[in-house]
């Protein structure tokens, strides 16, 4: 065929080619001996990508075909590929769009409402969504609190901000302030006698500052322009989602990924009483009056916690323990850091579970009946509280979210979503970041980094995972306990006892010296590998300031600390963390670690 | 933190009940302000959560010279197609220093008897609205005339700064 010289053929013919544009997902101008072509053929196939090709040497006006697609793309050579209706280029700009992440954008491209869709707005939903934004996506987040059995509920930032980590460091900070007052009368302060605590004013201030972080969070998603609805969301579709606010509203949006930040809530005991009378750390922290005398059920970090701080307000306060102390962490550590908290008042009542919770008494607080059995003997025991506070564990908020309609895996066992180590879910449009990953921390940190990476994993064409190894914590005990790496016990399992060293040794703050308290209570710890040039892969520090301790450690072994090179730190002198310059002893030599004098 | 919410409705009720007095509440007297009482009953009665509460709290002068703000729409009808110039101050129950700039203002605005009027605006409670006025921290006043903003400012003023923020705002 000649070639199109009159207007009416080329505009039938551009015409043509358009259609083609726009109604294939991908289309492929190709030629079918051209290597290039058969390249980007195959992409797509591995891609599972239905890709449409037109063979301009098999078609009658392929040289037209040709022509007309210079004069509209700029580009004369084959493969020229278009996707949803987006010309990408040849062989080379695919390949590229492909390694990029550029590619599969372009593919996910067809009309969704949004590029990105988030749901649940703590740290880190709320970190993943303004990155992505800032990288130009369009983004939505979606948080919505479920009220607690007594009608709790709160802003936005998701758990630590409302009912996690800030309100909890301030009790706990209002707990040593207490301890503070006493030794200030050893160093000469005269205060009167009788020092009281306002629960009412305390518990006012840190509401006002969450309130301000929550309007803060509010401000920043404005500020990256991120679409936030407050409601809640569910799965109707794998990439549709349902969302009701609190009215009752229904609304309906679509996105090309989404990523799971649902978080975790406190689990009940499942028992007669629980809900009805009970509170958990969801109510405490804003609770309208003083818990009174509290029973708290468990022993993880946030009831040890919790107990810690309510009876370093003065308040009379028993620990109900099933088995074992903050299950995960170093046992060793565990039980020292609730030894302190033994000798400081707060009673432990090991091995008892809960059976029932009755009311004696309406009010605030009122009263409430305990009964409890020991795992030992069956032996029934009674007790009687103003407030009980569960804290047996957290589930993850996976169950009502219409995960089934997506084929998103979830662990039947604990509601946790198994991800790769990108947080991408067996459904590969599906990411999960924060509580709710099996086996990963529940940090707020964590969350955030890996928000934070993945988002620039899937718009910035990054790399960079999450690391989940060596991640620093504390636990903020009356005498906390910072920790990083493995724990003596999984040392132990991993390596072999034969082959770790363990250097430990107690201490006295200069600062408990003056008012007499708590000598050779505060303890450290470093596990290394003999193997590795006794590299510290487990670090351990039970005393004050412990997140400010560790945080410091926590780099340095992540850029791979040995022994030899902790001994050839220069401490600063008087601290605590010195102490970790210094160690000698080791554990398998049972030499004595008890401090005497100076 | 329930109780915030609690505490926030009583706050608002009594602005529920003046809602039908025209807008230029810093005019009516006293007296009109108890027949306005009355004549929100039916309104009243069908903000179930509020009925356990207090139906009249102690008032003062302060009332006649602000109102709570409900809804987008009463912003529109009340602030932006108010005749007189408007302070909105937005404000949170968080918030220590708007407790403290709350009277101050509202001190301001009785002195210019009737001239200006003034709008509260809680945050929590109308975050559209705080977000549309860029409100990123509290307190925040605007101060709007014929539906502009032709002013503002954030933070903390003494009476004398107020005074004189009011007064350029009627254009004295």
């Amino acid at each position: 065929m000649p070639p199109v010289e009159n207007d009416t053929g080329k505009t039938e013919l551009k015409s043509r080619i358009q259609q083609l544009i726009d109604t294939n997902q991908v289309i492929v101008f190709s030629k079918s001996y051209c290597p290039y072509c058969v390249k980007v053929k195959d992409l797509f196939k591995e891609l599972k990508v239905d890709c449409n090709v037109v063979e301009l040497d098999l078609i009658e006006d392929g040289t037209n075909y040709q022509d007309m697609l210079l004069e509209m793309t700029g580009q004369k050579t084959v493969p020229n590929v278009f996707i949803n209706k987006t010309h990408l280029g040849g062989c080379d700009k695919t390949m590229q769009a492909h390694k990029d992440g550029s590619l599969q954008q372009l593919l996910e491209n067809e009309a969704y409402d949004y590029d990105l869709i988030v749901i649940g707005g703590g740290s880190g939903g709320l970190a993943c969504s303004k990155e992505a934004a800032a990288l130009g996506k369009k983004v939505m987040v979606l948080d919505y609190v479920v009220p607690t059995p007594k009608g709790t509920t709160w802003g936005l930032g998701g758990t630590c901000v409302n009912v996690g980590c800030i309100p909890k460091k301030l009790m706990h900070q209002t707990a040593l302030l207490g301890t503070a007052l006493q030794d200030a009368r050893k160093f000469g302060w005269e205060i009167e006698e009788t020092v009281k605590h306002n629960w009412e004013t305390m518990k006012t201030a840190v509401n006002n500052y969450i309130g301000s972080l929550n309007w803060g969070y509010r401000v920043a998603l404005k500020d990256k322009n991120v679409n936030y609805v407050n409601a809640y969301a569910e799965f109707i579709e794998p990439h549709k989602i349902k969302a009701k606010n609190k009215r009752g509203k229904e609304t309906f949006y679509t996105a090309a990924k989404f990523i799971l930040a649902t978080g975790e809530r406190p689990r009940y005991l499942g028992i007669p009483g629980d809900k009805e009378y009970c509170i958990t750390s969801d109510d405490l922290f804003s609770l309208s009056h003083c818990p009174g005398k509290t029973l708290v059920i468990g022993a993880s970090y946030v009831a040890l916690e919790c107990g810690g701080f309510l009876a370093g307000l003065g308040l009379d306060v028993t620990v109900m323990v099933r088995s074992i102390l903050l299950r995960g962490f170093d046992q060793d550590m565990a039980n020292r850091a609730g030894d302190h908290m033994e000798e400081h008042g707060v009673k432990f009542l090991r091995k008892y579970v809960p059976v029932k919770i009755e009311e004696l008494e309406a009010g605030t607080p009122g009263r409430l009946k305990v009964t409890a059995k020991s795992t030992d003997t069956g032996e029934l025991l009674e007790g009687e509280y103003n407030t009980v506070l569960i804290a047996v564990g957290r589930d993850a908020c996976t169950d009502k979210i219409g995960l089934d309609k997506t084929g998103v895996k979830v662990n039947p066992k604990n509601g946790k979503i198994p991800v790769n180590d990108e947080e991408q879910t067996n459904v590969p449009h599906i990411y999960a970041i924060g509580d709710i990953l099996e086996g990963k921390w529940e940090l707020t940190p964590v969350a955030i980094q890996a928000g934070r990476l993945l988002a620039r994993r899937l718009y910035k064409g990054a790399t960079l995972k999450c690391d989940y190894i060596n991640v620093p914590t504390t636990v903020f005990t009356p005498l906390e306990y910072g920790s990083c790496g493995l724990s003596e016990d999984r040392a132990i399992e991993l390596y072999g006892q034969e082959n770790i060293e363990v250097y430990h040794s107690l201490f006295w703050p200069l600062e408990f010296t003056v008012p007499g308290r708590d000598n050779n209570k505060c303890y450290s710890k470093l596990i290394c590998n003999k193997l590795d040039n006794e590299r510290v892969i487990g670090f351990h520090y039970l005393g004050p300031n412990a997140g400010e301790v560790t945080q410091g450690f926590g780099t340095a072994m992540k850029c791979g600390a040995t022994k030899e090179q902790l001994d050839g730190t220069i401490g600063i002198h008087p601290t605590c963390a010195e102490i970790f310059t210094t160690l000698d002893v080791t554990k398998s030599s049972g030499g004595d670690v008890t401090q005497s004098g100076c | 933190m329930a109780h915030r919410l609690l505490v926030r409705r009583i706050w608002t009720l009594p602005a529920k009940e003046i809602r039908c007095l025209p807008a230029s509440t810093a005019t009516i007297s006293s007296s009109s302000f108890s027949t306005s009482l009355q004549s929100a009953t039916t309104r009243v009665s069908f903000l179930s959560p509020s009925r356990t509460l207090p139906r009249v709290l102690p008032h003062t002068s302060r009332r006649e010279v602000s109102f709570n703000v409900q809804d987008h729409e009463d912003f529109t009808e009340r602030v932006i197609k108010n005749e007189l110039p408007v302070l909105i101050d937005f404000h949170a129950q968080w918030c220590g220093p708007c407790k403290i700039l709350g009277p101050r203002l509202e001190k301001a605005v009785a002195k210019q008897k009737g001239r200006v009027a003034m709008a509260k605006v809680d945050i929590d409670d109308h975050t559209d609205l705080a977000i549309e006025y860029g409100v990123s921290a509290v307190p925040t006043v605007i101060a709007m005339r014929g539906g502009d903003v032709v002013d503002h400012f954030v933070g903390i003023k003494d009476d004398d700064e107020l005074d004189s923020f009011v007064s350029k705002i009627i254009g004295q």
